[in-house]
């Protein structure tokens, strides 16, 4: 669960929708990087993802939720989580 | 005024008193623990009062052996169970949530239940909505969840509202209630309730469930207070604190799209439950009814759960089941519904100036094709009859689950077509039409170019290459994601010389009028 990423590195988690989005649960980004940056490096990664998943989700670094336009610093070993809303049930 | 008005207007009348006399007796019961409660904190050893022959027992004799195995937990006690028993919840939506929920409230004993839906219990909801059963299709959801409850439990007060909530029906109900418990299904309703919360002033517990996923965060905790007070007065953020914007309407996938695993909203709508009965034993949250019902726990201990309560809890049931609990900031200062600075009032709810399906967008149906781009599932299904017999030599199956089973004898004429499938892998091994191939739409969409090259994919050029077909059709469940495909098919130059055109209505229309026996899944 709790794996530390190699060094140089962070973990970003997918939820619900960005788990869709991205065919991913998670994977490893280079750190350190600004939250802020964290949007442009997802949106070269995978088309279209600010609007349709970043720009309504929840986005936490180490279980603590950030904005998005906070000048955060994400750094190695850090885990970042993508939570968009679910509204079903 | 004739006998039968007169009946009518006297059991109302005895309604009234009966309900009056409810209170009354919870008021004195209420007053009556505060005053033994205090006598033994004087006297900080437990003594019962002289036995006088003639005790009356705050419960009743069969409620303290129903209740018994919760009431002995340590912070329970009889003081929690009053509470419990005081305690007024609402729950809108008795769905996959709701369902559960309401199953271990009225377990618990809560006094008064709350429950709101306008729908319909259908055979798809069976396997998660565990209060309903087989023989109550067709009821609505409401009436059956209190005949059930009732089996469990005749104690609480069933109060049922049978439709949908709005702002109007919602501003009525929401004062009664101490706990508001949103087990709804659409971000137009996630937004109403959290916005009729605050302005009620009642905390409320939103749970959500999609496919394996779930949230449940407790919101409005403390309630935000009237507008005048709000500023420095520490209140717990609301659904848009959290969720500011909405999502679009395009990306937001419902139970019956995206599908749902019963046991994943089953676990939430049981949390919910536990969240709530939490919140009310340990005197956390105030109660209509409950006079100065005190709790066994300490203002501390109601602190600590406070600042337990600002946690969203995410769980996920796909791999390796984990729950993981992400603090939340408190409000945001500029929150439109609960800061100091808000703009959505009572009078604006109620006048409808606030149309929650136009905040969150409504899903505006795929239309991006011309009618000579698009075939109608009559036209599809006459085309595979004419070229039914054709000899199109079968390839081996590169894969089961790529290439539908091929049963079709080669013989006479008519080109037929090449059927693009892009619903999921899933859907596709429920159904699918004979020699389909299954690309699903959200790989189709993420190609860039055609190298990447899968079975599907290369099933599909080595059809396009022996050119002894006509068309290529894209089909989907209900039309939509297929007409998008027929422009990602194009752009990656996937129909050679062949027109690719979309089937109209997909699989929804093809049930409807082709074939009644597909599967309703
Ligand atoms: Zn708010």
């Amino acid at each position: 669960m709790s794996l530390k990423p190699p060094p140089g590195f962070f973990t970003i988690l997918y939820f619900a929708g960005a788990k869709d989005y991205t065919h991913k649960e998670k994977e490893l980004l280079e750190a350190p990087l600004e939250v802020n940056k964290l949007l442009d490096v997802l949106e070269k990664k995978y088309n279209g993802i600010g609007e349709k998943i970043l720009s309504s989700c929840l986005l936490t670094v180490n279980l603590g939720y950030v904005d998005t336009t906070e000048e955060t610093l994400i750094r190695e070993g850090d885990e970042v989580a993508i939570i968009p809303p679910v509204s079903s049930g | 005024m004739d006998a039968q008005s007169r009946i009518k207007q006297l059991r109302y009348q005895i309604a009234d008193h009966e309900a009056k006399l409810a209170t009354l007796k919870e008021q004195l019961l209420g007053l009556e623990s505060e005053v033994s409660r205090k006598s033994l904190a004087k006297t900080a050893i437990t003594i019962t009062p002289e036995y006088t022959g003639s005790r009356i027992w705050p419960l009743h004799a069969d409620e303290y052996t129903r209740y018994g195995r919760q009431m002995i937990l340590p912070g329970v006690g009889l003081p929690g169970q009053l509470r419990l028993r005081a305690a007024r919840i609402l729950i809108v939506g008795i769905g996959g949530l709701g369902c559960p929920a309401a199953m271990y409230l009225a377990g618990a004993g809560i006094g008064a239940l709350g429950m709101a839906d306008g729908d319909v219990v259908e055979l798809s909801n069976l396997h998660r909505q565990v209060l309903h059963s087989s023989e109550k299709v067709g009821l609505k959801k409401i009436d059956s969840a209190v005949m059930a409850l009732k089996s469990i439990n005749p104690d609480p007060k069933y109060i049922t509202y049978p439709e949908h909530l709005d702002p109007v029906t919602a501003l009525d109900i929401f004062p009664s209630y101490d706990l508001i418990l949103d087990c709804t299904d659409t971000p137009q309703t996630r937004y109403l309730i959290s916005d009729v919360a605050v302005l009620c002033g009642k905390p409320f517990i939103s749970a959500s469930a999609l496919k394996t996923d779930g949230q449940l965060m407790i919101l409005n905790h403390p309630p935000t207070p009237h507008l005048q007070q709000r500023n420095g007065v520490s209140s717990g953020p609301c659904y848009r604190c959290v969720f500011p914007r909405p999502p679009p309407a395009d990306s937001v996938v419902s139970c019956g799209e995206g599908g749902i695993l019963g046991p994943v909203v089953g676990i939430m709508g049981v949390l919910m439950a536990l969240e709530a009965i939490k919140l009310i034993y340990s005197g956390s949250i105030k109660l209509e009814n409950g006079g100065s019902l005190p709790s066994l726990l300490q203002a501390s201990d109601s602190q600590s759960s406070l600042k337990h309560s600002m946690t969203m809890l995410t769980a996920s049931g796909s791999g390796l089941s984990t729950f993981r609990s992400i603090r939340l900031k408190g409000k945001r200062t500029d929150c439109i519904a609960c800061s100091f600075n808000a703009t959505i009032d009572a009078k604006y709810l109620r006048s409808g100036s606030l149309d929650y399906a136009v905040f969150c967008g409504a899903a505006i149906p795929v239309s991006v094709l011309g009618k000579e781009e698009r075939i109608g599932v009559e036209e599809l299904s006459k085309h595979m009859q004419d070229s039914k017999h054709n000899s199109i030599p079968s390839l081996p199956n590169l894969n089961g689950h790529v290439l539908s089973s091929d049963h079709l004898a080669p013989s006479s004429p008519g080109r037929p077509p090449i059927i693009v499938d892009v619903r999921d892998e899933a859907q596709f091994s429920i159904c699918s039409l004979p020699r389909s191939i299954n690309i699903p739409w959200n790989v189709l969409q993420s190609y860039k170019n055609t190298h990447d090259d899968t079975d599907a994919l290369l099933e599909l050029k080595s059809q396009l290459k022996r050119g002894n077909y006509a068309n290529v059709y894209t089909i989907c469940r209900l039309g939509n994601d297929s007409q998008l495909a027929v422009r990602k098919l194009e752009q990656l130059n996937l129909g050679g010389q062949l027109s690719i055109k979309d089937v109209s209505g997909g699989f929804k229309a093809w049930k409807q009028n082709v074939d009644k026996d597909w599967p309703d899944y």
